[in-house]
């Protein structure tokens, strides 16, 4: 992990319908450290705390009762200006390939399933974070935020 | 006679031959004249004759009137020279003498009467007495001198000659009478003569008449009526009307009727043939009742009609005939596309149409309708046969099956989004108290001896039900055919290898030690991925039924076009009675039931995993006699025998002094065959940049965006089908070479490359093979 205080520092969005489940990854994520942490229940209101908030990382639950999933990872996807990178990693209880395959191909830089291993989840958070870092180190003339 | 005679005669008359008949229609009359002429000829020949006789008998009275003349002078002459001396007296005397003799010989020469000969004898004799009293009488008168008068011997001799005369006098009166009589018989003889021929001949005349009205009667009963007969057939013929059978006379004519009539028979044998025939034809037409067939003339009215029409339609043949047929088609617009219907016809001899029609009574239905232009000899139209079928419950099935699809489809949909929701509604709640438990296990220094047992019970419980879940979705899928398999050539060796090695920490566990006898072997048909998890499967239920410190053997061997694999354990076995239960879902048998793991569903989902892939499972006591279970299964070999496995070090060819800069696009979906050629690409092309994609649609995206120098294409994709994206590519960059890689073994190689591939790799993947094609591929690029 590379400068990790401003990895701690990354802002992290996290959608999921299931308060439940955005309460555990609200306490996973605090346990691992990060600060920056925005949870959204009501996935309709998505692309405005996205745009309010700019996160690092979103991490999007894909099977919501209100809204579809993958036209939501779309929509996340577009949001990004051309060049930019911005990780989402999605969060499923489908474990289909189908599932996969198709949450990969809108642009999801990592996905999930659930019920997922909290130490694997914190990992493959971190790894997107650095991956953002890293992005940002090259581009530094880019304001991101 | 005239009853039995006539019809014999004329029935000869009738079969004589026309010149015969022509002969004797000529004969008849003629010989009727020649008659008549012989006949008078022979009539006028006997009245000449009776004639000459008349003449004749004249002739012989005036002979004889001469001889008694000339006897009569002569006696006078005599006497008056007696008296007289005188020389002159006897002149008559004379004339008599050479006259008489003259006349009598002709008389003998004309008489032919009998009487009248005996007569003229006499008269000569007579005659002769005369001359010769007269002769001695001059002789007296010689010898006396002058006086005569008193000399008695003269008296005397004249008294005599005088008598001599009277009886020669009454001789000739005889004869002359007689010769009357002769002459009146002759003239009477004469007169019927005439008579009779004149009867004769009007007989004769009548008779001529006669025989010609015959001749001519028989030649209008024999020639003329015939023919005029035979001139009405032929007007009957003419007009096909049957002749009559008659007995044919055996002459031209009867045998040109008898040939008529033949022929008016033959006329009619194929008449009626004919007839039938379209009679039947007619009738098999009329009767079909699934098909409306009728005719058409050229403008499109009816002229024909038959049973099913009527039925399909419900015009009957009385209502349609003469009416067009753009009534059967509905809209306003009938008439116009009617005439587009025959105008096709016209054009191609034929034309088909599908579409709604309308019934008398407005109602419609969805008709099939074939019309042929129909033309005769010369190549005119004659007008259109036009066969029409209501398939108005062909096409509502078509659309009820179409409809049915749409819903098993919609079924089959809402069964996968069922699949989706339930294994997202089940683990969604599990995320939570798997997560949570798992943080609280994390912060158990917090937590009390107690806390931490229940915090690793709900874990343990937590991932039973997490693996219940998986597995039966995993049979739902299976079941609703929506478990994605990826059947590839597979060593088995590699899976049971693998299978052993993730099966030891387990098996360690409990002291149990696994035996693999697993030998060279067939690569086998399947997806490799769900084999492991069958083999998975069983090793666990081997180790768990086991006894501490047991064996758990595995074995493998090729029973014809399979390869049968066993997993043996020396645990209790299985009861015979319950072997039957084995694979049922949530049969957990009672044996281990206490104190083991498991959901309960493990050997149902194996049976549905090998089942799916072709194969088949089973459970069987252990063969020898140490007890414990013997679960088998059996899969289908491979097509073709593959290279050995993945990563295997192979003497690759040496790296070619090819291009390093290459962009190769990979398009691949199994993650293990992707890794492999990343792997591949970065050892020998260092400095070849690899983009991949694991659809259809993303690789030609990447395709048409980095325009790569070689594309790795696998044919079996998730959303479309490698084949797709290889006509898209050779579609719009032609130029990319493409190598194909391909699990069917069969694909022949000629009929990808008609398709545009640039080599086809079968899998597993021979990796020197890959290297060579792409080192040959950019080299051609580049060069």
């Amino acid at each position: 992990m590379i400068a990790g205080q401003s990895a701690r520092d990354a802002r992290i969005f996290a959608i999921d319908d299931e308060p439940a489940n955005l309460a555990l990854v609200e306490a996973v994520l605090v346990r691992e450290g990060y600060s920056h942490i925005e949870t959204l229940s009501d996935p309709r209101r998505a692309v405005e705390r996205h745009l309010a908030f700019r996160p690092d990382l979103v991490l999007l639950d894909l099977m919501m009762p209100s809204i579809d999933g993958y036209a939501l990872l779309d929509s996340l996807g577009r949001l990004t200006m051309t060049g930019e990178l911005l990780p989402i990693m999605v969060l499923t209880a489908d474990t289909s390939i189908e599932a996969k395959r198709r949450a990969l191909a809108l642009g999801a830089r990592d996905i999930v399933t659930k019920p997922f291993d909290v130490f694997e989840f914190g990992l493959r958070v971190a790894n997107l974070i650095e991956l953002r870092l890293m992005f940002k180190a090259t581009r530094p003339n880019l304001r991101f935020d | 006679m005239d009853s039995v005679t006539s019809p014999v005669i004329a029935c000869w008359w009738a079969n004589r031959p026309l010149a015969t008949k022509g002969l004797v229609v000529v004969a008849v009359p003629l010989l009727i004249f020649l008659g008549s002429v012989a006949a008078l000829y022979a009539i006028s020949r006997m009245e000449a004759r009776a004639e000459q006789d008349v003449r004749l008998t004249i002739a012989i009275q005036n002979d004889v009137n001469e001889v008694h003349a000339l006897l009569a002078e002569a006696s006078s002459g005599v006497r008056g020279y007696l008296l007289t001396s005188e020389p002159r007296f006897l002149e008559p005397y004379k004339r008599a003498e050479t006259l008489v003799p003259q006349v009598t010989a002709r008389l003998r020469g004309a008489i032919r009467d009998d009487e009248a000969a005996t007569r003229l004898a006499r008269i000569e004799t007579l005659a002769g007495q005369k001359r010769e009293g007269l002769a001695l009488l001059l002789a007296a008168r010689a010898r006396t001198g002058a006086d005569v008068v008193g000399d008695p011997a003269i008296a005397a001799g004249l008294a005599a000659n005088k008598q001599v005369l009277d009886a020669v006098r009454d001789e000739i009166e005889a004869m002359q009478e007689r010769e009357r009589e002769l002459l009146a018989a002759r003239q009477d003889r004469l007169d019927g003569v005439r008579r009779n021929g004149l009867i004769a001949t009007g007989l004769l005349t009548l008779v001529g008449l006669v025989g010609s009205l015959f001749a001519v009667f028989l030649f209008s009963s024999g020639i003329v009526r015939r023919v005029q007969r035979l001139e009405s057939d032929a007007v009957l013929l003419a007009q096909g009307e049957a002749l009559e059978t008659r007995n044919a006379e055996g002459d031209e004519i009867g045998s040109l009727a008898g040939r008529m009539v033949e022929a008016s028979r033959l006329l009619r044998a194929r008449e009626r043939a004919l007839r039938e025939g379209e009679e039947r034809f007619r009738l098999v037409i009329e009767g079909v009742r699934d098909y409306g067939i009728f005719a058409l003339d050229p403008d499109g009215k009816v002229v024909s009609w038959n049973t099913g029409a009527q039925r399909i339609k419900g015009w009957t043949g009385e209502e349609a005939l003469g009416r067009h047929f753009s009534m059967f088609y509905p809209g306003d617009d009938a008439h116009k596309r009617s005439m587009r219907n025959l105008a096709d016809a016209v054009r191609d001899g034929r034309t088909e149409d599908e579409g709604w029609r309308v019934r008398k009574d407005g109602s419609r239905f969805w008709a099939n309708v074939v019309i042929t232009a129909l033309h005769d000899e010369t190549g005119a139209l004659r007008g259109f046969s036009k066969v029409t079928r209501d398939i108005t419950e062909r096409r509502r099935a078509q659309e009820a099956l179409e409809l049915a699809r749409q819903e098993a489809e919609q079924a089959s949909a809402a069964k996968s989004l069922f699949l989706s929701r339930m294994s997202h509604e089940l683990r969604t709640p599990l995320n939570a108290i798997l997560g949570f438990a798992q943080l609280l296990e994390l912060e158990r220094s917090h937590a009390g001896q107690a806390d931490h047992a229940s915090i690793q019970q709900i874990l343990r419980a937590g991932r039973h039900l997490l693996a219940l879940i998986d597995e039966v979705l995993d049979i739902a899928r299976i079941e609703a055919g929506k478990l994605g398999l990826s059947i590839m050539p597979t060593s088995l060796e590699t899976i049971v290898t693998e299978a052993v090695g993730l099966s030891l920490p387990e098996a360690e566990s409990r002291h149990i030690t696994i035996v693999s006898e697993a030998g060279k072997l067939s690569p086998v048909a399947v997806d490799p991925r769900r084999l492991l998890q069958v083999l998975l499967n069983l090793l666990s239920n081997a180790i768990k039924y086991n006894h501490h410190g047991g064996t758990v053997t595995v074995m493998a061997h090729d029973v014809g076009e399979r390869v049968r694999v066993e997993v043996i354990d020396s645990g209790i076995g299985i009861e015979p009675e319950q072997a039957g239960q084995l694979f049922q879902p949530f049969t957990r048998l009672a044996a281990g039931a206490a104190r083991t793991e498991g959901t309960g569903l493990g050997l149902s989902l194996s049976r549905a995993l090998v089942e799916a892939m072709d194969g088949e499972i089973g459970y069987m006591p252990r063969a020898d006699t140490q007890g414990g279970a013997c679960f088998w299964f059996e899969l289908p070999l491979a097509q073709t025998p593959t290279s050995p496995g993945p990563l295997t070090p192979r003497a690759v060819p040496a790296a070619p002094a090819g291009p390093r800069e290459a962009t190769i696009l990979l398009v691949e979906d199994n993650l293990a065959n992707a890794q492999l050629i990343e792997a591949v690409v970065a050892r020998h092309l260092p400095q070849a940049r690899l983009i991949s994609a694991m659809q259809a649609r993303i690789g030609l995206d990447l395709a048409l965006r980095h325009r790569p120098d070689l594309v790795l294409l696998d044919l079996h994709l998730p959303d479309k089908d490698g084949d797709w994206v290889l006509a898209e590519l050779q579609a719009s960059l032609p130029e990319i070479p493409v190598i194909l890689l391909t699990a069917d073994a069969i694909a022949a190689q000629g009929e990808w490359a008609a398709h545009g591939a640039s080599a086809v790799l079968t899998k597993p993947i021979d990796v020197p093979a890959l290297m060579v094609a792409m080192n040959t591929m950019l080299q051609e690029r580049t060069a």
